[in-house]
Formats: C-alpha cells, structure tokens, sequence
C-alpha cells in the first residue's frame, strides 16, 4: 500500500463507531475488524484523499506520529487483502 | 490488545441471541433454555418487528435466532426475511426436523442467512439418547436437502463424554456433505443442569479436545472453549466471558439476559416492553455491574488467565461456584467425579413424530416455492 493510494470499503462491509474506533462488519466472510481511532479515517476516507494527504492531516494535528505510519500501512494493506478495503 | 475495550462493553453486541420461542417439538434431555412449551406471552410479530427496526438503528450485524425450536414460529419466515431488509444478517439454529425442500430453497437463495442443525453424536445411537428418538434421522435429512441445494450449512454439535469418540466421524460426515462442523460446550444451564456429571467431558477428553481443535482449524467454537486456552496457545476467539459485554440474549418474552447461558434471574437486565433494548444494553445496572469485573480470587495469581481469564460464569453460576473462583472445568484442577464415559442420564428426551409436522408451512409469508 503506498501513500499515493485511495482506498474505499467494500460494499458488504459495515462500520459501527465504538469507544475504541469502530468494528468493520464484513457480511461476504462474516468476519469482525477492530479499527483503532489512529486507522479509522484512512478507512471511511471512501476514496475522498490520498493516505498521503489523511496522514498529513493527522500529522498536523498531532493525532498520529511519522513514525507510526509504517504500522498503519501494514494494518491497511492487511484489510486489504481480507477484501475489507479496495484501492481505487 | 482490545481485551479492555471489550471488556468494558460495546455500543451494541456483537453477539446477540434471540430466543424466538420456547415451543419444541424435542426436548433434548441438555437444553439450555429448558425449551418445550410456548410461553403463552411470547413477543408478537409486531413487537418482533419493532425490536428489529431497533437493533437496525443500532447497527446490529447479525442475531443468532434460537430457540425452543424457531421454525416452529408461524412467523418464522417473516421475521427472518424482514431483519435481513434491515440489515441485520440472520443465523439461525434449528434441529432440522421441520427444514423441507421448500425451506432449503429459501435459506439457499436467501443472502446474509446462515443455519446451524443441532447434532449430538455421529450416530442416532448416541444423538438420540440426547435429542430425541428419530432426532438424528431427521437432522441429517435437513442436511442432504440443503447440501443438495449446494448450500455450506453448519452443523452445532455439543460435545459429550458421550459424543467425544465420534468426533472424527461426524466431522468427516459433515464436511464430505459440504457442511462445516461447529463445536460447543455443554453448560449446566436449563435441563443441562440435570445431566451435567453424566455428560460433561472428563479431564482428559478435554485435553484431547483441545488438540482436537488446534488441529482442526476448520471448526468452529463459538469461543466456547476459552477455558481449554489455558492448556497452551490460546484458541482462535477472544477468549474471553463476554456476557453483558458483547453477548446477551432476548427471551421469547423479551427478557433481556446476559448471554443465554445464563437464563436466570440473576443474570436478567431488563425487558424491551419496559424500555427500550438499547436502554438496557446500555444502562442496565447487571451490565455495568459485569462491564467493571473481572474474575479474582486464585485465578488472578495463575500462569494462565491472559488466555483464560478464569473461565465460563454460566457453567459456575449453575454448579453453585462462586464467580470469583476457577471454572469447575478449569484444566489445572484434578479430575472431580466418574471417569465413566456412560453414566445413566436423569432425563429422557421426547421422541419425535415420524411424520414432518406441518407448523409452520402455512402461516405466514413463508418461503417462495
């Protein structure tokens, strides 16, 4: 997954905001997600923004740090291929 | 990592069972909600519905729709086709006996509806004893008329001491019809009570059941067995008690229970014809109450309540141990009981009709032909 890329949700997944983030509810696999509060604009973003520009934003306002963005990629591209998120 | 968070409750569960009635046509001798007889103040379709359109709101994924036996509801269908318009994906569990041609066709064509049949051993000879004479007969039609609609059914298995040599047959059974086998644990919850030391697993069956299981991945627990976790690497789940968490259970009546393993007034929070679901799930006392406990005593002091986290309340609400202290299966404790693997049973389950009832086929929207 590169900064370059928009993604958006899988049609068939759900969110519901939580205290925590949100929990992703897949109806294709029935499969439960955690999205952490650090995560869950990059996953509603519904293809709005580059990560790039989300990161930055959040970088901005201090709600996530450089060096956490390699983490948050991992976590995205993993949902990714579990077919929770499709790059556009 | 969202053990804390879970912990401390969700904005709606995740897990949620919805009792739709205590009428039965069999009376398995381990039932956990002692189902048999309507309960004549049963929720009606319109407050079915209403009930719905709430957990809708609330952004419910999906009910787990139980009973007594659901199908036998006249509105069965109805009610399952209408919580699906809403958005709310629909599993259901039913012992098959009243599953025909026309309702395989449905749950087939329908999306977001799963189905679970209730089988307790891989031949009538060990599940009848348990769900009724002629049970397992008509279970594993129920099975080959959806397997023939090439539909991937589940089949619910409580395992026994009873059943336990059989799991490799019934699993082969299920998965060479297209099904995929699920395996939980029997409580002493209900009837279950009344047959607990005669079928609960011994120790070493648990430990067998806990290899069993590591080396099935294809089978699925429902995160019954968290108790077995402490015998190593955790098993796949959460792991954790999530009554009032992120499980409860709504009763035929509308009872609101902690999870339907533990249908007792204790564990009550409230009923939705006196407020709202949401107002119980989120305020009820009994849920707060569980949301800030945690198990204590001598669990907190063992190696292995990261993975166990002391274990199942239901099954020590029913044996009479304190909430604090270890699951009475607890996998560090030593054998308590026989060891026999056939023990006489206190209850005997009631036999089915050879013929197909005819409930439910003619009430209600019901399934297309």
């Amino acid at each position: 997954m590169k900064l370059s890329d928009r993604v958006r949700l899988d049609d068939a997944v759900a969110l519901r905001p939580e205290r925590f983030g949100a929990l992703a509810y897949s109806y294709r696999d029935r499969q439960l997600f955690f999205v952490d509060h650090a995560l869950l604009p990059f996953v509603e973003s519904a293809g709005g923004h580059t990560l790039g520009e989300i990161a930055g934003d959040l970088e901005a306002a201090g709600k996530v740090t450089k060096e956490a963005l390699p983490r948050l990629l991992t976590v995205l591209e993993g949902l990714r291929r579990r077919g929770v998120l499709h790059v556009l | 990592m969202y053990y804390d968070a879970l912990r401390q409750g969700l904005a709606a569960p995740i897990c949620l069972t919805w009792e739709l009635t205590y009428a039965c046509n069999l009376l398995c001798v381990h039932c956990l909600s002692s189902s048999g007889k309507r309960a004549p103040d049963e929720l009606d379709t319109t407050e079915a519905k209403r009930l719905l359109d709430e957990w809708a709101a609330m952004k419910v994924f999906y009910i787990n729709v139980g009973g007594g036996e659901p199908m036998t509801r006249p509105d069965f269908f109805e009610l399952m086709e209408y919580s699906i318009e809403q958005g709310i994906g629909v599993k259901f569990s039913t012992n098959g006996t009243l599953l025909d041609r026309r309702a395989a066709r449905w749950i087939a064509s329908t999306d977001y509806l799963d189905v679970q049949i209730s089988v307790d051993g891989a031949s009538p000879g060990v599940n009848d004893p348990i769900r009724g004479e002629g049970s397992f007969s008509r279970a594993r039609t129920a099975m080959e008329l959806l397997a023939a609609e090439g539909f991937p059914f589940k089949v619910n298995h409580v395992v026994t001491r009873r059943s336990f040599q059989g799991l490799d047959e019934l699993h082969a059974m299920v998965t060479g019809m297209g099904g995929q086998l699920r395996v939980t644990r029997l409580r002493p919850s209900g009837r279950g009570k009344a047959v607990w030391e005669a079928l609960k697993l011994t120790q070493a069956q648990n430990r067998e059941l806990y290899d069993w299981l590591r080396a099935h991945p294809d089978v699925l627990t429902g995160d019954s067995f968290f108790h077995l976790s402490a015998l190593g690497q955790p098993l796949d789940g959460l792991n954790m008690c999530g009554a009032g968490r992120i499980v409860c259970c709504v009763d035929p009546r509308g009872d609101v229970y902690a999870c339907p393993f533990v249908l007792a007034p204790e564990f009550k929070a409230g009923n939705v014809r006196d407020s709202s679901f949401g107002e119980v799930w989120q305020g009820s006392p009994l849920f707060e109450r569980l949301r800030g406990w945690e198990v204590g005593g001598q669990c907190r002091s063992c190696g292995a309540y990261d993975r166990c986290h002391g274990g199942c309340m239901a099954v020590k609400h029913f044996t009479g141990v304190d909430l604090d202290d270890p699951d009475p299966e607890c996998v560090r404790k030593p054998e308590a009981g026989s060891t026999a693997t056939l023990l006489p049973l206190a209850l005997k389950p009631r036999a089915i009709s050879p013929r197909a009832p005819a409930a439910s086929r003619t009430v209600g929207s019901g399934p297309q032909p």
